[in-house]
């Protein structure tokens, strides 16, 4: 029980300081949303008069108070799930920017991130089983793909696949122009065949570290006594793979696992911008280029809870499972 | 399962031949394809970055001649505003590298700081420190970047900031890791034994645990080069990477903009690429091969380093079946 | 739909993902080509936004969120100003209109027989309404000027200034959208509503919305009838994230507008006959200066004799053709267009900055006025050193191509060039607040071709600040001329060509000795066209409308009920 205690007030802090991070960051930085505003105002060639500044000023709003009451502010907004109006999207409330794109990050970099450790994790199983064999050897290229630049790939692949073959869409989320979301087999259909190019990039840069590591432990637990014992005893062989071995060196990539499910929202940027997705990754980086503080708060906030509850899992998994680290003289 | 496979041989040299060799040497995995192929392209590149530079012009040299595709002029071709790609990756993959050996010795430092003290000292510091190596895991990466990039005076923002910026943000897995190992390594007998017979607290924590941490953070080590260079490349392509200075992300970045790929001047975003690409093999594969150190059991048993240790036929075909089971 | 129900039914649909995705795979290649069903004629439209779409119609909206087609398509002003030609304006919802002598009094003739999209009638009650709500709301008045409207007679509305405001009639006439009555007056903030279910009296109104695009269908209540009535059915927005997929979208025929600058423009022209483009320079490019050390600019740029041997030093042919990919047109020194503003051009020696680098004249002018070269081959004053800091936005790839270049350029005329890429947040603040040496942007036009907005924007003292403070209007070089207030201050105060003629060569006699914005050229603008589904685009040589679909740009919609579609 103590063990349980101890996490929860480890994370209210680290919440705590997440958060307020989260706070001070955008207001430590340089620029100001009615200057950039004016800028993208004359850039278009609307009129600019000494009354515009005025204009904007009053309908942006803005910062007001101390640092303090502001924070005080913050946090109350926060605690009634008010994360501000976004400016890029003035006059949306984030919260409702937020929530149009996220599920499109998380149906893509989530399931691809869940095919990805399924596959891996099965196939590094299997190699490490037989080491050796034609799969083992197949581990160091699956682990190069790790170590090239994932945009550059994506990108040659998405030149290869769909302008010099063009077999798929080379952007959006699904076929706009003949169907629109719902829960129709033609929307289903079109937001897979759209999603499927970034996903197999996603998984062709991913698998190889969860191959890697599912083999390594597979390797490792198979030379432990108790495996020597189950192989003495005569047990079938699937039987020792799957239940004794498997079972025992999947831990390690499980807490990986949870952790990459967190940084899946922060991972999708790159993807995203590559895709032209409609996901969060792409709103932040419109947030960033637009000095939306609120939105840039918005995300970060998805983000940082997203890492957190993974982190929070792990060590509960952990603590169920493995009681070695529970108890810590 | 060594020591079956020294019973097992009946050619009586050849165990003399393994004692034969240094310790260093028996520290290393033995003939390792993966660790000499792994050092030799990874030596070139690293000698490739440190004088290529030295051996080409200028690379913001313009000239009239561009998009010209590779020819005995440009060997790489141009580039938009016709500068030589050639010259342009030579000090890019000077830039990168440094960016990959700067985040390396910094995250590794600071993760060894946070996770391997914190660990072995125990009680608050540890909590302290593992709950501040917690919240910079938590801390989304890309902000602080920003907001360092913002507030730094323009002519200094460069490859330096850049590289302390991406260590500030990957230092705490590593850290986590390590605090782990250091972790179980403070409750083995070995380490309780030198406590009990009276060795001081820095003498059990520098000659007994640091020692067999250093395998694990080299390998972190290696990894931080890789996730440093990889990741400049990815702020580069957002636009956000380092400034006024080439390094393989920002040709990146700069030859995705003017629209290379769509105008088939693929010799200008191929190559930065593949140097990043070949170099994350090779940083792998030595990876690879610090794992085996690692772990021993991870070492190869393939036919091939079977029949290298004198084995026969028979008793490769015995041993296989063995492990297929 | 709501983003709830999407996310169910999301996730519900991608997790059979791995099983079916050669199934959708091939399923859905058949019917990927979008032909319209029943007839209904269609174009797709790229207007740059990037991510899903913000439901948001409101055309009051100053910070420009609104969907581009808002204002244009939608809605719609009194008159169109276009900046593309020079010409009168055309008359949408006004038909004519005249000011008083002394320029307090607009007199509007308003047309009739208008009706909103949802069938009733438009009058001049609704202008009245729509202009007086502007006037009244300070967050929506961004002129600063109070005006009242006055219904006189059921075709007539009278606007009056309290000064003098000639210069304030292309911002009432061609800058407000005219709204209902009915529907806005039950609002209480105009500036926060998203007006999700626009009625206007443009020639589309909204048919469908998704995040991800947005359907407009023609309004069959439009005033236009034949060449100015509407004629293709639907209109479909998509977004896109980048350049690179802008090009493909467009070589694959997924869109038939846009408008985004692309370096191999001609290339893909060559190769699909079906594609048009259509060009419509509007905004010099030049090196902003801080110029002014009386307001407390610092570095060699002060000094008048280093501008303008940047101004002789430099080789716009290689600018162009390098950096603007051959797109751009040669500048006037008189930071107005050679083009649309020829007759506002008061020398013949003012039409066009030298093309070829004249590093002779450029060294001569530094000599005389002290600097001597030194052995490292830059010059150098009292011990100063000429070495310039340039700042510009890091992937603006047009100007870091133009900074790159002129860093070589420079060098030959002995002036050192430091460029500083940096984040667009980062060179805004410090263009606003004076604290560059130089800067690489752009002076734009104003809400109509009248040369009166760029000087008043970019010369006056008005629209400046002391560095340290932002800047009130454009005028980031903190130049500060006496002589040229008092032209400006003169035209805004008239109607009479030959005393704006004047007031003209005033301001471009001082600002071409003074130099505090170097031009460089005038960026290009372009627009591209696909000619399958629809034609009557704009074209190089017929700039009916200024094509670009940005937000605010009113002359989208005038393209979009001029095209018709491919029978």
């Amino acid at each position: 029980m103590r063990f349980y205690l101890q996490k929860i007030a480890f994370y209210v802090v680290a919440l705590w300081a997440a958060v307020t991070l989260n706070f001070l960051i955008p207001r430590l930085m340089p620029g100001n949303p009615v200057d950039i505003m004016i800028s993208k105002m004359a850039a278009a060639g609307q009129p600019i008069t000494a009354g515009t500044r005025h204009a904007l000023a009053i309908e942006l709003g803005g910062s007001s108070g101390s640092i303090l009451q502001q924070y005080g502010d913050y946090i109350v907004n926060l605690l009634h799930g008010n994360l501000g109006i976004s400016l890029t999207n003035y006059p949306e409330q984030v919260t409702t920017v937020i929530g149009q794109a996220l599920p499109w990050t998380i149906a893509l970099v989530g399931l691809a991130t869940v095919i990805s450790f399924i596959l891996g994790i099965g196939l590094g199983m299997l190699a490490g089983w037989k080491r050796g064999s034609w799969l083992d050897n197949l581990i160091p290229v699956t682990t190069m793909f790790q170590a090239v630049p994932y945009f550059w790939l994506a990108l040659i692949l998405v030149l290869v696949l769909t302008r010099v073959v063009p077999i798929f869409p080379f952007a959006g989320g699904y076929d706009v122009t003949s169907t629109t979301p719902g829960f129709s087999l033609s929307f289903i259909g079109s937001a897979i065949y759209y999603g499927f190019l970034p996903a197999l990039t996603i998984v062709i840069s991913s698998i190889g570290g969860w191959m890697l590591g599912m083999r390594n432990m597979m390797v490792s637990t198979l030379s432990e006594d108790y495996i020597v014992t189950a192989e003495a005893k005569g047990l079938n062989p699937r039987r020792v793979r799957m239940t004794y071995a498997a079972r025992n060196a999947v831990l390690p990539s499980l807490s990986g696992f949870a952790i990459s499910l967190g940084f899946v929202v922060a991972g999708s940027i790159v993807t995203e911008q590559v895709f032209s997705y409609p996901g969060i990754g792409q709103l932040l980086f419109t947030a960033v280029s637009n000095d939306d503080y609120a939105l840039m708060q918005g995300v970060f906030l998805v983000i940082s809870l997203s890492v957190l509850a993974a982190n929070l899992v792990v060590d509960v998994l952990y603590g169920l499972i493995d009681p070695r680290t529970r108890a810590r003289s | 399962m060594d020591t079956s496979i020294a019973v097992t041989n009946k050619a009586g040299d050849k165990p003399t031949r393994v004692r034969r060799e240094s310790s260093l040497s028996r520290l290393l995995p033995s003939r390792s394809a993966k660790l000499i192929v792994g050092l030799i392209i990874a030596g070139v590149i690293i000698l490739w970055g440190i004088v290529g530079p030295l051996l080409v012009g200028d690379p913001h040299a313009i000239s009239t001649d561009a998009f010209a595709p590779p020819g005995p002029n440009h060997w790489l071709g141009t580039t938009q505003t016709g500068q030589d790609v050639w010259t342009q990756v030579a000090y890019g993959t000077r830039g990168s590298l440094i960016i990959g050996f700067v985040v390396g010795i910094l995250a590794t430092v600071l993760s060894a700081f946070f996770g391997v003290l914190g660990a072995y000292i125990g009680g608050a510091v540890d909590e302290g420190f593992a709950l501040f190596t917690n919240v910079a895991l938590v801390i989304p990466g890309l902000p602080l970047v920003i907001v360092i990039g913002n507030y730094v005076p323009q002519n200094q923002r460069g490859l330096f900031l850049i590289a302390v910026v991406l260590a500030i943000t990957s230092w705490a897995g590593s850290a986590r890791v390590l605090r782990s190992v250091t972790l179980s390594l403070r409750n083995r007998d070995y380490v309780s034994a030198s406590r009990v017979s009276g060795e001081k607290t820095w003498r059990v924590l520098v000659v007994e645990i640091l020692p067999n941490l250093i395998p694990v953070m080299a390998s972190q080590f290696v990894f931080a080069i890789i996730f440093a260079i990889l990741g400049e490349a990815g702020l580069s392509f957002l636009g956000l990477g380092a400034s006024n200075t080439f390094t393989l992300g920002t040709i990146l970045f700069q030859a995705y903009n003017d629209l290379a790929l769509t105008q088939g001047a693929w010799w200008w975003f191929v190559p930065p690429g593949l140097v990043i690409a070949l170099f994350g093999c090779a940083l792998s594969l030595i990876n690879f091969s610090i794992d085996e150190i690692i772990n021993p059991k991870l070492r190869n048993q393939t036919r091939a380093a079977r029949k290298a240790w004198g084995l026969t036929a028979e008793q490769i075909k015995r041993l296989e079946k063995e492990d297929v089971k | 739909m709501s983003p709830r129900s999407t996310r169910r039914r999301l996730g519900v649909a991608l997790v059979a993902v791995a099983a079916a995705a050669t199934l959708a795979l091939s399923g859905c290649s058949s019917n990927s080509t979008s032909t319209s069903s029943s007839g209904t004629t269609s174009i797709t439209m790229f207007t740059g936004q990037v991510g899903n779409f913000t439901e948001n119609f409101n055309p009051l909206n100053n910070t420009g969120a609104y969907l581009p087609q808002t204002n244009g398509a939608i809605y719609e002003p009194l008159f169109y100003y276009n900046k593309a030609r020079a010409g009168k304006p055309v008359p949408l919802l006004g038909t004519s209109y005249s000011w008083n002598s002394d320029g307090t009094q607009l007199t509007v003739k308003v047309r009739q027989g208008v009706k909103w999209s949802n069938g009733k009638p438009e009058t001049a009650d609704d202008v009245v309404y729509s202009l007086n709500l502007i006037s009244n709301n300070a967050a929506l008045n961004t002129s600063g000027v109070k005006w009242v409207a006055k219904k006189t007679a059921d075709d007539t509305v009278v606007i009056t200034f309290p000064t003098t405001s000639f210069t304030l009639e292309p911002q009432v006439l061609g800058n407000e959208p005219i709204v209902p009555e009915s529907i806005w007056k039950k609002i209480s903030d105009p500036t926060k509503v998203t007006n999700t279910e626009p009625v206007g009296t443009g020639p589309y109104m909204l048919k469908s919305f998704t995040p991800q695009s947005y359907v407009l269908e023609k309004n069959p209540h439009y005033w236009g009838t034949g060449a100015s009535a509407p004629k293709v059915d639907q209109v479909r927005t998509i977004s896109l994230a980048n350049a690179d997929a802008a090009t493909s979208a467009l070589q694959a025929g997924k869109t038939d507008y846009m408008g985004a600058f692309l370096p191999t423009l001609k290339n893909i022209m060559a190769k699909n006959k079906n594609l048009s483009y259509s060009n419509s320079p509007q905004a010099t490019t030049a090196l902003f200066t801080c110029e002014n050390a009386a307001l407390g600019c610092t570095g060699p740029q002060t000094d008048v004799a280093v501008r303008q041997a940047m101004y002789y030093a430099m080789d716009r042919t290689q600018l162009d053709k390098q950096a603007a990919a051959g797109f751009s047109a040669p500048a006037s020194p008189s930071l107005v267009l050679n083009t649309v503003n020829k007759a506002q051009i008061t020398s013949p020696k003012y039409m066009e900055v030298p093309q070829k680098a004249n590093v002779a004249k450029a060294k001569k002018l530094l000599e005389a006025d002290g600097w001597k070269l030194g052995s490292n081959g830059y010059y150098a004053k009292d011990g100063q050193e000429l070495d310039l800091s340039i700042n510009v936005v890091s992937g603006w790839t047009d100007y870091d191509t133009i900074c790159q270049l002129l860093q070589g350029q420079f060098k030959a005329a002995g002036i050192k060039l430091t460029v500083n890429q940096m984040a667009q947040n980062a060179w805004t603040q410090s263009e606003s607040t004076g604290k560059f040496q130089m800067s690489m942007n752009s002076v734009n036009m104003g809400v109509s071709s009248d040369p009166y907005f760029q000087y008043n924007n970019y010369l006056s003292t008005s629209a400046t600040a002391p560095v340290g403070q932002p800047a009130k209007s454009t005028n980031t070089s903190r130049y500060s001329n006496p002589s040229v207030d008092a032209a400006i201050k003169k035209l805004a105060t008239t109607n009479d060509d030959s005393v704006k003629q004047a007031a003209y060569k005033t301001i471009q006699d001082q600002i071409v000795k003074d130099m505090p914005y170097v031009p460089v050229y005038v960026n290009s603008a372009l627009a591209e066209y696909n000619n399958t589904r629809a034609t009557g685009w704009p074209t190089q040589s017929n700039q009916y409308a200024f094509p670009l679909p940005w937000g605010g740009n009113w002359g989208m919609g005038i393209v979009l009920k001029t095209i018709r579609p491919v029978k």
